[in-house]
């Protein structure tokens, strides 16, 4: 078990940088998600912490010691791989066996320990299998069980149920996440799939064109992101961007759009008039904080409903303003049909303002 | 016959038609041949399309073969009278035939050593060569051997290996390694003599094949193994070698099955000699039948070689079929 700390770490491909002074700390026995899209630098991350990669500038520290020169085999850590990287040539026992032979445990300790591993993960009646003959799902849990099967005091993740289809991996999210609560081994899971950050870890790291974007527990990261990317990448449907102004109107400060002008809250007010006002902002509004209408009422405005996407539970709706649309969940019993006038109302304590030009977030 | 069924959409007359340019009538014609909608037809028609090549690979093997069963229990003369028959006596003389079985013991001999040293040696070049920076140069400099002709790489070999103007000989003599005799006249290094020339000759497509096949090793199954604790000296032999077996297996099925037809550069180095220290299989098969012209005797040793052959290839196929090759062109398709 073992705290890791990422001091300022670079990493250079050449000439192009995939990770740019890096800081990041993961306590403990903590679940940590490194969440960004293809190219954004954390797988780059990952093979650094397991020593795959050579750290072109920083430091980085398992506990209190620097683990920059030591090799993988010596850093104590297991690593589940993207595309499982098994050994086709051994059984699933030869596969989960494998790092406990090379460090010479006995046959007795390695039977109990590969069986205990594999019991966990309900793959214990296919040890005499070759990869070969496996599932997707299995030759994942075996991929996972020759991690575990160490305990060692870093696990780390790439991306280890991408693969699977979309009811397994909803499945595989949840025993991950049980998995890591029995253990309380400290977790690096790298992902792009927003979800699976938001739904298992403790805290999570979004990175983005090698940045890190914004540091924090799930719930921060979707209530209140750092800037506008990170709001437009968490969260599914996308959040709704909408350039608007910051008028005075009636004594209040409006956020004016061609189509609403809508006063802010109170504390809100003070935020924008003590950072500086007047800007061009963007309003940011996910599509379940706007709530839907055929009639109008307080603060809301008009729009035209474009197309309706039922999805059972909830129905998607795009509304065309003047220049842009928004997307709206609505109730499934919204009736509105293509064309129809409808009536839009934001939930102003959940709505976000950015900065037009360096997209940071005001609130 | 194949069993293919016709593709609804392009039939393969049309699709015969388009590529060597026939006229639409031509096309439709073809088509209609094909019978794209009859499986029946269809095959009728693959089968017309592979009887020049099923004729041609007629005369050249098949016939021969049959013909090679014939000779084989029959007394051949040539240009004298007709075969007779022998009641086996081809076949019960090789059972009491000394040089027949020592041939078999020196060709044993010979192709171990040979594919021993070709393997070792072709392995270690191709990861020493794998990623170096000089990758390309180096590999064409060391395919240079192979280019050359087995007749004139045997020739080039008999010069070094001269006891009189031999580069080769004067630098082992004044090593101290070799004493008063020749290499090749010598019954205690004929062999090696051989031996050396062909590893010279053929490690590099080992090398090159051993190259190709390092070039598909999952680098990932690298990284999980590093990860689990193997340093580099592990890494090679648990995942970099068995996922080397398939490609290992080629290399070694055709130098082998090469070692049991060349004999060029040997007939050029030794002749068999001294003493038939050299004297493997394939070169008594050639004195039995192309200078003492025993055709049918000849015939009967050419059998007992390509069962041979035939048997070792599909042991060496069984023993290198190794699960690492197959789970991996499985999951090509992933």
């Amino acid at each position: 078990m073992a705290s890791v700390t990422i001091a300022n770490v670079w990493k250079y491909y050449g000439k192009t940088s995939a990770v740019r002074d890096l800081n990041l700390n993961c306590n403990d026995g903590e679940f940590l998600c490194v969440l960004g899209p293809s190219g954004c630098g954390k797988s780059s991350t990952l093979r650094m912490l397991a020593g795959l990669e050579h750290i072109s500038a920083g430091d980085i520290l398992f506990g209190e010691r620097r683990i920059n020169d030591i090799p993988p085999k010596d850093r104590d850590i297991a690593m589940v791989f993207e595309n499982y990287a098994l050994y086709p040539h051994k059984t699933v026992y030869g596969n989960i066996a494998n790092s406990l032979r090379l460090r010479g445990m006995s046959k007795a300790d390695i039977q109990q320990r590969v069986q205990k591993a594999a019991r966990m993960l309900e793959i214990d009646h296919l040890l005499d299998r070759r990869p070969g003959e496996l599932s997707g799902g299995q030759k994942q849990r075996t991929a996972i069980g020759r991690a575990i099967v160490r305990e060692p005091r870093l696990f780390l993740f790439d991306e280890p149920i991408a693969h699977l289809d979309a009811k397994l991996r909803a499945h595989m999210r949840v025993e991950l996440k049980l998995m890591q609560r029995d253990l309380r081994t400290t977790m690096i899971y790298v992902t792009h799939d927003q979800l699976e950050a938001l739904s298992m870890a403790d805290r999570v790291a979004v990175m983005h064109e090698g940045v890190l974007q914004q540091f924090g527990p799930p719930q921060e990261v979707y209530h209140r992101p750092a800037n506008r990317w990170v709001a437009g990448f968490v969260g599914e449907p996308p959040m709704n961007f909408l350039d608007c102004d910051l008028a005075e109107e009636g004594g209040d400060l409006c956020v004016r759009h061609p189509n609403f002008t809508t006063p802010l809250l109170p504390e809100q007010a003070q935020i924008m008039q003590a950072k500086g006002g007047g800007r061009g902002v963007t309003l940011g509004i996910r599509p379940d904080e706007i709530a839907l209408a055929a009639e109008p009422g307080l603060h809301a405005f008009s729009g035209q409903v474009m197309i309706t996407e039922p999805l059972g539970g909830d129905l998607l709706v795009d509304v065309i303003l003047e220049g842009s649309k928004v997307l709206v969940k609505a109730k499934p019993n919204y009736r509105g049909g293509r064309g129809e006038v409808c009536h839009l109302t934001f939930d102003r304590e959940r709505w976000h303002l950015f900065d037009r030009e360096d997209g940071q977030a005001y609130f | 016959m194949i069993e293919t069924p016709p593709r609804p959409a392009r039939s393969l007359g049309e699709a015969v038609g388009e590529t060597i340019g026939f006229t639409q009538e031509g096309a439709r014609y073809l088509k209609y041949e094909a019978g794209s909608l009859n499986p029946e037809g269809s095959r009728r028609y693959y089968f017309y399309l592979m009887l020049p090549a099923i004729f041609v690979l007629a005369c050249i093997t098949i016939y021969p073969f049959f013909w090679l069963i014939y000779m084989s229990l029959h007394s051949v003369d040539i240009g004298g009278a007709g075969d007779m028959w022998n009641d086996f006596r081809n076949w019960t003389r090789l059972t009491r035939d000394r040089k027949f079985q020592d041939g078999w013991l020196r060709l044993a001999h010979y192709s171990v050593l040979c594919i021993l040293f070709e393997v070792g040696i072709g392995v270690l070049l191709a990861v020493i060569l794998n990623n170096s920076r000089f990758e390309k140069v180096l590999v064409t400099i060391f395919l240079m051997p192979m280019m050359v002709a087995p007749i004139v790489a045997g020739l080039v070999w008999y010069y070094l290996y001269n006891s009189t103007f031999g580069w080769y000989h004067w630098l082992l003599q004044s090593a101290g390694i070799l004493g008063e005799t020749s290499i090749l006249g010598d019954r205690g290094t004929a062999m090696w003599g051989i031996v050396i020339v062909d590893i010279w000759q053929w490690t590099p497509l080992i090398a090159l094949i051993t190259l190709a096949g390092l070039k598909r090793v999952p680098r990932d199954q690298l990284e999980a193994n590093m990860v689990d604790g193997a340093g580099a000296f592990k890494n090679f032999f648990q995942v970099t070698l068995p996922n080397l077996y398939p490609f290992l297996l080629i290399a070694i099925l055709l130098r082998f099955m090469d070692n049991f037809r060349f004999i060029d550069a040997i007939l050029v180095l030794t002749g068999g000699g001294p003493a038939n220290s050299t004297k493997i299989l394939p070169l008594y098969l050639f004195d039995i039948s192309f200078q003492f012209f025993k055709l049918g005797r000849g015939a009967a040793i050419a059998l007992t070689l390509l069962i041979m052959t035939i048997v070792l290839g599909l042991i060496l196929v069984r023993v290198f079929e190794s699960p690492a090759g197959k789970v991996n062109q499985n999951e090509e398709g992933r």
